[in-house]
């Protein structure tokens, strides 16, 4: 062990003196809290546009006060009336934002057909998309074997180059015990810089303080040490600085973007997805054929579902508001199979990669963490279920009003159901990422030693 | 007898080239012996194979009775070694690379000593506190020198010592293996300096594509006489 740690405190001073290396650390500490920043940031953006909802939705009350002065048909509300059904993010969504710049974090609902309101979003600008998120999360997976690489890919290789192995390995020390201090010292900076940049960012989002916390420190530090367990491989083949060099990068390259676009091409083919403008067309033109059939059909139809309505008068005049609503809601129920499929699809799709994500730990990383923040696809699709829960209950406080034909008042606003919805970790995918990690990171390292033992160093 | 080097029916193989064949060889404490030869005579894979650097296709060596394959740690123990060109950490200066290698040996040495051991090695005052990166050839090979005393090693291997120093510095190093041996290190020298193993040689040995062609005693030959021998093993 004296030795060990005599090779390791040298290994600072020769860290010390590669001014590249201890720039290209600062560098990536700042990209990493400029990531926590931008993580931040936008989770505050958001979650300011939240708490403005229900200042619209006031207004929106106070408008048909107006416009509606006294006792109301209840039809007529729920056409104007907004309401909203809102997604707020968990602290951690700062440090791993996942899916939530795509998918929509609230949804404007109306008394209408639900449908085409979920998937009515605001327009992303598609420049932003491709892009990706600059958070923390993106600076752990995608940079942090950069630097993994800048600080590896001569771990022997230059002193060999220089010729300074044959004078130390001349020393009664084991190559074992050189290439482990080498990669503990390194693994030591490297962790140092993300565990830094994990507190500070834990900090700046004011995480609750929970297991969460050790669970993210793991997959980083995991995640770390299957790039160090790669580096290992790749040491132990005794090849030249260049060499490894090229080849690190090229493992960057394939696991971390070849691999991830691959396994998206292929899980898009083996799980097709029908498209979810093709479910807003036929619900759209569902209920634009009702106010063409005959509106006997029409309710007899909406009556076999909810028979607590069926003794309500029949309708002889033009229009009402309760035959409105009711072909509204056939128009959602004519694409009910199409969007459990949809969301289905997507689930089956999420649930193949997680599969398949030992193939590629970057994939594997970027999930548990989106997981652990509760920002990932599972997580959206439980706010859409939220969602369409909250619509259930808008239809069954307004349905009394438009069948028993009771009057809105100014009274029944405070009574109309508001919704809410938080986002949960999903700590089962975290722990199996974590898992899966812990799988890949003795992998590398048992082919690292295997290969090191086969071929001892040598130091020509 | 117990030899400090020993090399048994010591052979090595590549792919493409018979390195050493059948080496055999014993070495006792306080010798000097030299190997002289060609460019790929055999001599550097000599000196590998008993700093363990490279595994023998068959045969063994031995340092202080021990076997290099079967203790590749413990062997170092009892070797110092220098090479031809004697490679630093370029950003430390000569005293911090002399404490390191001296730590990585096992030796705890004091500033004062340290300073000693490089004086001894002939490097200037004014070089021992300089980065390595700023040395000459020379001066490394001094450093390297010095690290190779400090050790308090039983055997010495030299793969070219001298090479990069000046005349008086090489005059100074012999003078340092003449003292080593009379202590009782035993020195294995790999050269192409006839002379310089004539004057500090107990025996030379004559390699040839891989193969210890003569060994002689030095005190038996003059300069001429051992020149004449390793120039018509050379030409035959």
């Amino acid at each position: 062990m004296r030795i060990f740690w005599l090779l390791f405190s040298y290994e600072w001073r020769h860290f010390r003196a590669a001014k590249g290396l201890v720039l290209l650390c600062a560098l990536l500490l700042l990209t990493g809290l400029y990531g926590i920043y931008y993580g931040t940031t936008e989770i505050e953006r958001q979650r300011q546009h939240l708490t403005t909802l229900p200042e619209l939705t006031r207004r929106n009350v106070e408008e048909l006060k107006v416009k509606f002065p006294g006792p109301a048909d209840a039809g007529d509300i729920g056409y104007y009336h907004t309401t909203y059904a809102v997604h707020h993010p968990d602290a951690w969504a700062a440090l791993s934002l996942g899916q939530r710049d795509v998918n929509p974090y609230y949804v404007k609902l109306r008394l209408l057909g639900l449908q085409n309101q979920l998937y009515a979003t605001d327009n992303t600008n598609p420049m932003k998309v491709l892009s990706g998120n600059f958070d923390l999360a993106f600076v752990l997976v995608y940079l942090f074997p950069l630097l993994i690489i800048a600080l590896s890919f001569n771990l022997l290789s230059s002193e060999r180059e220089e010729g300074i192995l044959t004078l130390l390995l001349a020393q009664p020390v084991s190559s074992g015990v050189v290439v482990g201090a080498k990669l503990a010292f390194r693994l030591a900076v490297v962790l140092g810089l993300a565990w830094l940049l994990s507190v500070v960012g834990m900090l700046w989002a004011q995480v609750p303080l929970d297991g969460r916390m050790v669970t993210w420190l793991g997959l980083s530090t995991l995640y770390c040490l299957f790039w160090f367990g790669v580096a290992l491989i790749i040491t132990a083949l005794q090849r030249t600085s260049a060499f490894n060099a090229v080849t690190l990068l090229g493992v960057w390259l394939l696991l971390v973007v070849l691999v991830p676009s691959l396994l998206n091409l292929g899980v898009a083919a083996a799980r097709p997805v029908p498209q979810g403008i093709e479910l807003t067309i036929k619900q759209r033109e569902e209920i634009h054929a009702g106010w063409d059939r005959p509106k006997t059909q029409t309710m007899n139809r909406f009556f076999a579902l909810y028979p607590q309505w069926r003794d309500t008068a029949t309708i002889r005049e033009r229009f009402v508001w309760r035959w409105y609503y009711a072909f509204q809601h056939l128009g959602d129920l004519a694409v009910a199979k199409q969007a459990a499929a949809y969301a289905n699809g997507l689930q089956q799709r999420y649930d193949l990669v997680e599969k398949l994500n030992l193939l590629s730990p970057a994939i594997n990383a970027q999930s548990s963490l989106n997981a652990l923040a509760g920002t990932d696809l599972p997580t959206h699709l439980k706010f859409q279920r939220s969602a369409t829960a909250y619509h259930d209950a808008l239809r069954a406080f307004y349905y009394p009003f438009l069948f028993r034909k009771v009057e809105f008042t100014h009274a029944d606003y405070a009574q109309e159901p508001t919704h809410t919805f938080t986002s949960q970790p999903e700590l089962d995918t975290a722990l199996r990422g974590l898992g899966k990690l812990l799988l890949s990171v003795g992998g590398v390292f048992a082919a690292g030693l295997l290969l090191l033992r086969a071929r001892p160093i040598n130091p020509r | 007898m117990n030899y400090i080097l020993e090399a048994r029916d010591l052979r090595k193989e590549y792919p493409n080239k018979l390195a050493l064949q059948g080496l055999n060889l014993q070495i006792e404490p306080g010798e000097v012996f030299c190997l002289l030869g060609q460019n790929g005579a055999g001599k550097s894979t000599t000196i590998n194979l008993f700093l363990g650097f490279i595994a023998p296709t068959s045969g063994a060596a031995f340092v202080n009775g021990l076997e290099v394959a079967l203790n590749p740690l413990k062997i170092k123990e009892h070797l110092a070694y220098i090479p031809e060109n004697v490679m630093l950490y370029p950003h430390l200066t000569g005293l911090e690379n002399l404490a390191l290698f001296s730590s990585l040996a096992g030796f705890k040495y004091k500033e004062a000593e340290l300073l000693d051991y490089l004086h001894h090695a002939g490097l200037p005052a004014e070089a021992v506190r300089r980065r390595v990166g700023t040395y000459s050839k020379g001066m490394r090979q001094k450093v390297g020198i010095a690290i190779a005393v400090a050790k308090h090693a039983k055997v010495l291997l030299l793969d070219e010592p001298t090479s990069g120093l000046d005349p008086k510095a090489s005059n100074e190093f012999s003078q340092l293996l003449t003292q080593l041996s009379a202590e009782g290190t035993a020195v294995l020298m790999a050269t192409h300096d006839i002379f310089r193993a004539k004057e500090v040689g107990t025996r030379v040995g004559i390699m040839r594509e891989g193969e210890l062609v003569d060994v002689r005693p030095t005190a038996a030959l003059n300069a001429q006489e051992l020149e004449q021998l390793y120039l018509t093993y050379m030409h035959n």
